[in-house]
């Protein structure tokens, strides 16, 4: 019996360890996400704060969000914005997928270098990448035209060393991406379809592509949250007279704070938000396939 | 088909930058015939079989399917069909999509692929699942669903890479008959990859025994069983005995003298080159020894005989396994049905005369 007993003593022990530890681990849980959401929650609720104050809680109010969307600049901001992420992301997404091909399914001299080079926008802070940009355009001479683009009676002019910086640092996401779905492809499965009368096309198409399809949608949506979001590089980049909605709150700002500034914001998170559950639904609906889920 | 092989390797060769892989290999595979590719691991069975699919191009040599010569045909211009190691079903496809693939390339018509899909389903007893995922599917049922997509568009070769060596032991015996009968079924020609010896045994007509890229035996299962071509086939299939001597007497009849013992044995079969002087090997099956008290065993013309001493008995029920030191170098192990029950007719220590009819021993290189 005495035997017995101390292991019991000490199995308890351990399991008020472990419970310690898990409350514990809990709360500094719940301390992390307090961290992180508790401005964005301020920024949420003095969006419809009836005040000009920034500090002080003033009544309900949806005013802010009317001023913010009948403000004609800040509705071709918007536009801009979403205009340069949607063609910035097609392309990205098509020449990244290619080079996330190239470097995967190749062997080639300097494919370490090459590797390198690719993942370098991932890793340079956004500023240089921004100034050199800048300095590539200027020597150049190109991207300073403008696309002029009217969309719903909005006319645009977009330019194209936006699109193009865009597309220059969002290729390296879309590429590292696509890149890790397909190191993970069972090559046999192509095989698998050759065998079977698929030729080189027919194998891409029927086989590579849907494979690789979670990867190229995880990028495009990587890609389009990151372009939406960009501040440095399209202010670059764009030269005068020309905003994305960061560029423009960023003008706002300098005049000081204003829960329009909140409204702005609130709107942006509500996108993300979108583009998120966009983003998990993909993700679960492919649950049930082993290709997706491999992701 | 011109020459009435289903396919053909002449002289094939093929080299990975140093490692040769497959070292001008010759095989000539009947059709209908159900064939193996046996060997240890990295022996280059795969590589052969690579290169028939034409997923791998010879560096050497020439492949031929029908009596056609290959050259680089890409896979998808070969009429044979592959099943892997590991299925490679398409998850993002149904059953009824993966098995409807071949034939969808081909641009069979509508109403027939449906047909066939639902007739080559019932042959492999998956009837109902069309619509299943495969990885809603057991292993042994994937692997069934491999078998049908490849043999849907009746190719006129099957080749199978290890086809069942991801499934467990119960599993694969049930899908070893089940495979054979299958064949017997739709007479394709099958080309089956395997390690396994027991399996290669069971199934084949006819087996190439393969070893660093060489093919070291061809033939039907009881001949590499019972007349091994060298030592690596003695070896490799089955259980054999390695008694050291040298050779005496090229004859006929030949003399051995046995390493640590004075009186010649007989002996009937050589390979080839052994010259008088040479050091070998007798090579004896376990169950084609007997044993007897010492001085005991009778004598007849073509009969050897040594003497030893059992050292270690181990009984395994259907038959006992005597492990028999004839001297400080060599021992026998000799394996006797248990006809009658109780085992151990000869005890550990006990001194014993072994003997062997000579045709059943066979004579390799040291
Ligand atoms: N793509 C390749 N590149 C380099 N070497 C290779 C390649 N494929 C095979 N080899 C080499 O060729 C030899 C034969 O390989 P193979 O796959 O044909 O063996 P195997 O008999 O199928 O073996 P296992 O039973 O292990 O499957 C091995 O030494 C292997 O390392
Ligand atoms: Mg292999």
């Amino acid at each position: 019996m005495s035997a017995i007993i101390p292991e019991t003593r000490a199995s308890r022990m351990a399991h008020l360890k472990q419970r310690i530890s898990n409350i514990s681990l809990n709360f500094y849980g719940i301390l992390g996400y307090l961290f992180l959401y508790t401005p964005i929650v301020i920024v949420v609720i003095f969006s419809f704060n009836d005040s000009r104050s920034t500090a002080q809680w003033a009544g309900f109010t949806t005013h802010w969000y009317v001023d913010m969307i009948t403000d004609s600049q800040i509705i071709i901001s918007l536009w801009n914005s979403l205009f340069v992420a949607i063609v910035s992301t097609i392309i990205s997404t098509i020449i990244g997928t290619l080079a996330a091909m190239g470097m995967e399914r190749y062997r080639f001299r300097g494919q370490l270098g090459m590797d390198a080079l690719l993942y370098l926008p991932v890793i340079i802070p956004d500023i240089a990448m921004a100034i050199m940009l800048l300095l590539f355009f200027n020597l150049s001479g190109i991207g300073f035209e403008v696309w002029n683009v009217n969309i719903f009676g909005i006319n645009l002019a977009v330019p194209y060393s936006v699109i193009i910086g865009h597309v220059a640092f969002n290729i390296a996401f879309v590429a590292i991406v696509v890149r890790a779905r397909l190191s993970q492809m069972d090559r046999t499965l192509e095989e698998a379809a050759q065998d079977l009368y698929a030729n080189t096309w027919e194998t891409f198409r029927k086989v590579t592509l849907p494979m690789m399809m979670p990867g190229i949608l995880g990028g495009a949506l990587l890609a389009f949250t990151l372009s939406l979001d960009d501040f440095a590089i399209t202010f670059f980049t764009s030269g005068a007279g020309f905003n994305t909605l960061p560029v423009r709150v960023f003008g706002m700002i300098k005049k000081g704070v204003t829960p329009k500034i909140n409204a702005i914001s609130t709107l942006m998170l509500a996108m993300s938000l979108i583009l998120i559950s966009f983003s998990l639904i993909s993700r679960k609906r492919g649950g049930e396939d082993q290709s997706i889920e491999m992701f | 088909m011109i020459d009435g092989f289903a396919v053909e390797l002449r002289q094939v060769v093929k080299k990975f930058g140093q490692v040769t892989a497959v070292d001008k290999v010759d095989l000539q595979i009947r059709d209908g015939e159900f064939f193996s590719m046996l060997g240890p691991s990295g022996c280059g069975k795969t590589t052969s079989l690579r290169m028939i699919a034409g997923f791998e191009m010879p560096t050497s040599g020439q492949v031929f399917i029908g009596g056609e010569p290959q050259g680089y045909l890409p896979p998808y211009q070969r009429p044979v069909n592959t099943v892997f190691q590991h299925y490679a079903l398409f998850p993002h496809m149904s059953v009824y999509q993966n098995i409807a693939f071949g034939m969808e390339m081909q641009k069979v018509d509508k109403n027939e692929i449906q047909q066939r899909v639902g007739e080559t389903l019932e042959m492999v007893h998956l009837s109902g699942m069309d619509n299943r995922r495969p990885k809603q599917l057991s292993g042994g049922q994937q692997q069934r669903v491999a078998l049908a997509r490849a043999l849907v568009n009746r190719p006129k070769v099957l080749l199978l890479d290890e086809p069942l060596g991801a499934l467990d032991l119960k599993l694969r015996k049930a899908m070893q008959v089940e495979l054979k009968i299958l064949q017997d079924q739709v007479g394709i020609t099958f080309i089956y990859v395997t390690h396994d010896q027991e399996e290669a045994l069971a199934m084949s007509d006819r087996i190439a025994v393969m070893n660093q890229g060489k093919v070291h035996q061809l033939g039907t299962p009881e001949e590499i069983y019972e007349a091994p071509a060298n030592r690596f086939v003695a070896d490799f299939i089955g259980e054999s005995n390695f008694v050291p001597g040298v050779m005496q007497k090229m004859g006929p009849p030949a003399e051995i003298s046995v390493t640590g013992t004075e009186q010649p044995i007989a002996v009937e079969w050589l390979e080839d080159g052994i010259n008088a002087g040479d050091a070998v090997v007798v090579s004896v099956r376990p169950e084609k020894i007997r044993i007897h008290p010492m001085g005991q065993a009778p004598t007849y013309p073509a009969m050897c005989r040594l003497s030893g001493q059992v050292e270690k008995v181990i009984y395994l029920g259907t038959d006992t396994r005597y492990l028999v030191r004839l001297n400080e170098e060599s021992a026998v192990v000799v394996r006797l049905q248990n006809i009658i029950s109780g085992g151990g007719h000869f005890n550990e220590g006990e001194k014993v005369d072994i003997r062997w009819d000579s045709a059943h021993a066979r004579v390799f290189k040291e």
